[in-house]
């Protein structure tokens, strides 16, 4: 019984978390943990506090995905600005969740591009580095050891939930573009979250060069930027062999 | 507008007044859109989109309702306007995508050349006050092809009405036109050459 | 603790003859001063005594940004470099270069606003930042080389986020008129040579912090968009060019250059630029085409994209990709740049074969910047070309120089127009090789007392717009009649100042420029029409006062004065008004501290008043109006003779001025006699203190 009650309270906590407002019965709550690892994704906190039993696996996709022109991009960093001191109250384009000024001297080849490359210094083409929100398997999620990156409605963003982020970073090896953010004040760590469907970045950008789109597969239409080196939590990899076991 | 709907044919109130709300919409935003690229419409032009769109079906006197209705909703909307041109024919556009000024122009586009040239150049130097490149009767929204062009300016110099019209060159030879009504000669020229030469020089 | 807003916290002092490197608190010290100019003002008032030359180990150089810097307030990517001036002539003076570009953003997000740079390295160096990690690099390897070369291997060390402000060769050569770069195109002038006289090679800036804003994110986020949804384009041109159809007027000559069919060509693919309806606040990019706007139509096709500061959505900077230069004057086939940085070459040449806007015009832009921007020579707002065409064409080089070196440079290719002649000039100016390098260096002060020229004869030139001291005019008399003259007084450079002219050219029609003056400085008689000049009177002399302000405040913020301030908008809806108190809400969110626009203006009044003591204290007179706010003769000079204020004249009348130099004195609390502020000014603005060494020194009236 006590079990039981954890996993209600568990359960309330993520519905909390996500903005949704019912209150769930007995039954309902055993309608959830009966289907599969499908629907877990949307219990994040259930999951976590079910230990070894049910570690997080996202399998939803997200609805929605900024999509970046570089032709336009004009190198203003507004986007980032956006983002930071829109969402956060402080301008950190370290910590923008959109990612431009890392490219924006001398393109994503970095300063071995010298001048014939991208960027200011070269052709003058800025490519805006943007998170793909990864189908699954998602790989910042997969590394957090804390189950600490979520999905959250409306959007199917994936997103660092502040409650269970201990600001180990392993997440920051995980993604193969670099997109996680740290914030140096909170001491965790963050990401795009599509502002919950109306993307600031997408708003502030003057050049047009930023849409806001229905969600498709980019991870394999752009090349990674890193080799990641974080491994999957061990937890989570045991799970693999729930849905892909021969 | 409209076809019948609901039982035996006929139409409830609620039911007209719904379609007649979504067709001023269509409407609107049709017009609207126009606009925005620089377009004014007519009834005709409405008529055949919202034919090839599948608003409506050719029927006898459908034309005829359509600018009847067209009327009655820039009548009600604060947002459409009608201007007629030289023929009488009314065009539309959307204050919200479209200056008065350019839908003036594109009016008088229609009509005689020589009448839009003018009231351009007698505006600009009355209001601002200043003279005209020359150039810009080619581009956009004028469109004035080079021909026409010098046809007018022929025609300003022999003209009585036109005689308040005047050229004036600039040190690096774009030529510019202003009224005599409104800008002296001296004031004109410096203008021109401020315009074309003196801002640039100094950025 | 809550974190400080606006402000980093910490000013940066490095000693480059000790090697000592330390902080001061910002705002312990500095707060009243804001930032930018105004600590610059501040230390060289309180640390460089008068006497001082520019290339003196005792000689400071101050690059300070503003509370503003480095957040999402439009066009805050200014830095303002103060120092001692080495073109200014016949005594050098305090004043400051700007330079844009990201240097600002970046110092800010590394933890500063502003670094000291004082004494002189025994060898050359370059400074490193790194966040709180601030050291000093042997420069060696890196002398000699120019602006693009340092750039990179600055980067090389940083990491490619890395702002980095280097000098060329020019500044290395202690060539007063020297830029030190940021970001490929900013450049700050006058620069160049101070750092060079430091050994100070290059600045490089790596910031990975935040900036903070003290107030509610929402309400700064109003803010923001309220300040974008007002904006022009270039210059806050709120009038396109052409007739477009949103658009109410329409008027030839303004910086909206945006319209169906004027594409970037050189983007790949093209991109046209459209309408650019002005609610539309994610088109603000594609208004403004520098390029188009200066070198005419042909240059669309050129265009890549705009280019610019940190933060700015208004793009006033265009990057070229002319691919014939490549092959025909072994240059990179992309160069970019704005106004009198872009003009660099062009401006040279009395002529080009196919005329001003033709492609050698482009080609000549081209080569000058490749040059000039890697070499790093200053413009002095186009003054040295104007120099150079007079000098040429009356004889005067031939006259000065020595024969060998006359039949050294090929005379034949610069009459003809012809772009190569830059590669014999402008690397001999960065390196002062012979009579007319060393001498068009020097500034024009110093080149006329070096050749023995009376200033006298450049003070009548109608065209060559030299104004006093070794620079020219800056929007004067063309702009503004006498609110245009008066401003041009004041500094000890050329002013810099673009209030008044923004607003002028804004394309409005003039009556509602009339409209919108009353509301501002009080009557429609504030403004006139382009060349329908009317005397003085009260009102020109609020917005003389209003103009220089709003300058300095800009140059303390971290706001660009070739924006700002937004007094009218592009909206029909606000009756075309802007806002005039734009800066003190964005101050106050940002900083936390609460000012209206009359007490930050106030503040800005303090400002520009503590320039106006050390121009005197280091003249050392008050006679200021006779001494230092002279009007050369050319202003009052009609070549057709027409009258003052009479229509096609923007000539003005000298008794009109002495009238007008009153009321402005007046509205500044200056003694109307020297022009000198009087006591109870500088008590009132704060800056009491500084009474008693200047009556001691008979500096009071």
């Amino acid at each position: 019984m006590g079990h039981e009650n954890e996993k209600q309270e568990g359960i309330e906590q993520s519905l909390d978390f996500l903005g949704l407002d019912r209150s769930y019965s007995r039954r309902d709550f055993l309608r959830m943990s009966g289907i599969t690892v499908v629907g877990i994704s949307a219990l994040g906190a259930l999951g976590a506090k079910a230990g070894k039993e049910m570690p997080l696996i996202i399998m939803d996709q997200a609805e929605g995905i900024v999509i970046a022109d570089p032709t336009k991009c004009v190198g203003c960093r507004r986007c980032e600005l956006a983002c930071t001191e829109f969402n956060d109250g402080k301008a950190s384009p370290t910590m923008a969740r959109i990612k431009v000024n890392r490219n924006l001297n001398f393109g994503a080849k970095g300063i071995s591009g010298g001048q014939r490359g991208q960027g200011n210094w070269g052709n003058g083409l800025v490519v805006q580095d943007l998170c793909k929100q990864c189908p699954h398997p998602v790989p910042c999620a997969n590394a957090c050891p804390n189950d600490a990156i979520v999905v959250k409605p409306p959007t199917h963003a994936r997103v660092v939930d502040p409650k269970k982020c201990i600001g180990c970073k392993i997440c920051q090896r995980a993604c193969p573009w670099e997109m996680m953010s740290f914030d140096s004040d909170t001491k965790q760590a963050t990401k795009c979250f599509l502002c919950d469907g109306n993307p600031k970045c997408v708003e502030a950008c003057p050049a047009e060069a930023l849409i806001y789109v229905a969600w498709r597969d980019l991870t394999d239409k752009i090349p990674p930027r890193v080799v990641p080196t974080a491994p999957v939590a061990p937890a989570k990899a045991e799970t693999c062999n729930e849905c892909h076991k021969k | 507008m409209g076809e019948g709907k609901g039982e035996g044919g006929k139409e409830s109130p609620v039911e007209k007044q719904n379609q007649q709300d979504a067709a001023g919409l269509a409407v609107t935003d049709f017009i609207r859109r126009r606009s925005e690229a620089g377009l004014l419409v007519t009834a005709e032009e409405i008529y055949g989109e919202f034919l090839r769109m599948g608003i409506l079906t050719e029927k006898e006197n459908q034309p005829a309702e359509l600018e009847a209705f067209l009327k009655k909703t820039v009548k009600q909307n604060e947002e459409l306007k009608e201007v007629l041109d030289g023929k009488g024919l009314s065009h539309y556009y959307s204050v919200q995508s479209m200056a008065e000024t350019y839908a003036r122009i594109l009016i008088q586009r229609e009509g005689d050349p020589l009448l839009l040239m003018a009231e351009v150049i007698r505006e600009n130097s009355q209001r601002y006050p200043r003279p005209v490149p020359l150039n810009i009767f080619e581009d956009a929204p004028f469109e004035l092809t080079p021909e026409q062009i010098l046809f007018c300016l022929k025609k300003m110099a022999d003209e009585k009405e036109y005689q308040d019209i005047e050229q004036t060159t600039t040190s690096i030879g774009t030529v510019f036109l202003y009224s005599r009504q409104y800008l002296e000669p001296d004031h004109a020229a410096m203008l021109a050459e401020w315009l074309d030469v003196g801002q640039s020089n100094n950025p | 603790m809550a974190k400080q807003g606006g402000w980093a916290g910490k000013v940066l002092r490095v000693d480059l003859s000790t090697g000592r490197i330390s902080t001061e608190d910002t705002v312990e010290k500095y707060k009243d001063y804001l930032g930018g100019t105004g600590i610059g003002y501040k230390v060289i008032w309180d640390e460089v005594s008068p006497g001082t030359k520019p290339f003196d180990p005792a000689n400071k150089l101050i690059f300070g940004v503003g509370p503003l810097a480095g957040t999402g307030a439009p066009c805050n990517g200014r830095t303002a470099i103060t120092t001692l001036w080495p073109t200014c002539w016949p005594n050098p003076l305090v004043a400051s270069g700007h330079m844009g570009g990201h240097f600002a953003a970046e110092l800010k997000y590394a933890g500063y606003d502003a670094i000291i740079i004082e004494g002189k390295a025994d060898r050359p160096v370059w400074l490193s930042i790194i966040d709180g990690k601030v050291e000093i690099k042997d420069a060696r390897p890196l002398w000699g080389q120019g602006i693009r070369r340092t750039t990179l291997e600055v980067n090389q060390q940083l990491g490619p986020e890395a702002s980095v402000a280097a000098i060329g060769q020019a500044g290395e050569n202690l060539v007063p008129m020297s830029v030190v770069m940021n970001s490929y195109s900013h450049s700050a002038g006058g620069i160049g040579a101070i750092m060079g006289s430091k050994n100070l090679k290059a600045i490089g800036v790596r910031g990975t912090g935040s900036v903070y804003i003290a107030g509610n994110k929402e309400e700064w986020e109003k803010v923001i968009k309220l300040h974008l949804s007002l904006l022009g384009a270039n210059n806050q041109h709120v009038v396109p060019n052409k007739p477009q159809p949103w658009a109410e007027y329409y008027s030839a000559g303004t910086r909206w250059v945006a319209a169906r069919g004027n594409k970037w060509g050189a983007a790949d693919p093209s991109i046209d630029t459209g309408a650019c309806d002005p609610h539309n606040l994610n088109r603000i990019a594609y208004r403004t085409n520098n390029a188009a706007y200066f070198l005419g139509d042909r240059a669309w096709k050129y265009t890549v994209r705009g280019n610019g500061c940190a933060s700015c959505p208004i793009r006033c900077h265009t990057m070229l990709k002319v691919p014939a230069v490549a092959s025909k004057y072994g240059i990179p086939e992309v160069g970019q740049n704005t106004c009198a940085g872009l003009n660099f070459g062009r401006n040279f040449f009395k002529s080009f074969p196919d005329g001003p806007r033709g492609e050698t015009a482009i080609e000549a832009c081209m080569v000058g910047m490749h040059l000039a921007d890697d070499l790093g020579i200053w413009c002095n707002y186009g003054q040295m070309q104007r120099d150079f065409v007079k000098i040429y064409y009356d004889g005067i080089i031939k006259n000065k120089v020595s024969e060998a070196e006359f039949k050294s440079y090929s005379w034949d290719k610069y009459e003809k127009g012809d772009p190569t002649f830059l590669f014999e000039l402008l690397p001999r100016i960065a390196n002062k090789e012979g009579e007319l390098a060393t001498a068009l260096g020097l500034g024009t002060g110093y080149m006329l007392e070096r050749w023995g020229i009376p200033e006298e004869d450049w003070r009548k030139d109608y065209n060559l717009v030299y104004w006093k001291m070794g620079h020219p005019k800056h929007h004067s008399n063309e702009d503004a009649g006498q609110c245009g003259v008066i401003i041009n007084t004041i500094y000890n450079r050329d002013v810099q100042c673009h209030s008044h002219s923004n607003f002028i050219r804004n394309g409005l029609p003039i009556d509602v420029q009339k409209r919108l003056a009353a509301e501002i400085w009080g009557s429609a008689d504030a403004v006139d029409a382009a060349g329908a000049y009317t005397p003085m009177n009260v009102y020109k002399a609020k917005m003389a006062k209003w103009s220089l302000l709003r300058k300095e405040l800009h140059d303390c913020l971290s706001l660009c004065n070739w924006m700002g301030p937004w007094v009218a908008s592009p909206l029909k809806e606000r009756g075309y008004r802007g806002d005039d108190s734009i800066e003190s809400l964005l101050y106050s969110i940002a900083t936390g501290d609460k000012k209206s626009r009359e007490e930050l203006d106030k503040v800005a009044e303090r400002i520009h008043l503590l320039h106006r003591a050390l121009t005197i204290r280091d003249m050392g007179t008050k006679e200021m109006r006779s001494q230092h706010d002279t009007i050369p003769d050319w202003v009052f000079v009609d070549k057709s003779n027409k009258p003052p204020f009479t229509k096609g004249t923007i000539h003005m009348d000298r008794g009109d001025i002495e009238k007008g130099m009153d009321m402005f004195y007046k509205e500044l609390g200056w003694d109307e006699a020297t022009g000198a502020p009087l006591a109870e000014t500088y008590q009132k603005l704060g800056l009491g203190y500084m009474i008693a060494d200047l009556g001691k020194k008979g500096l009071l009236p």
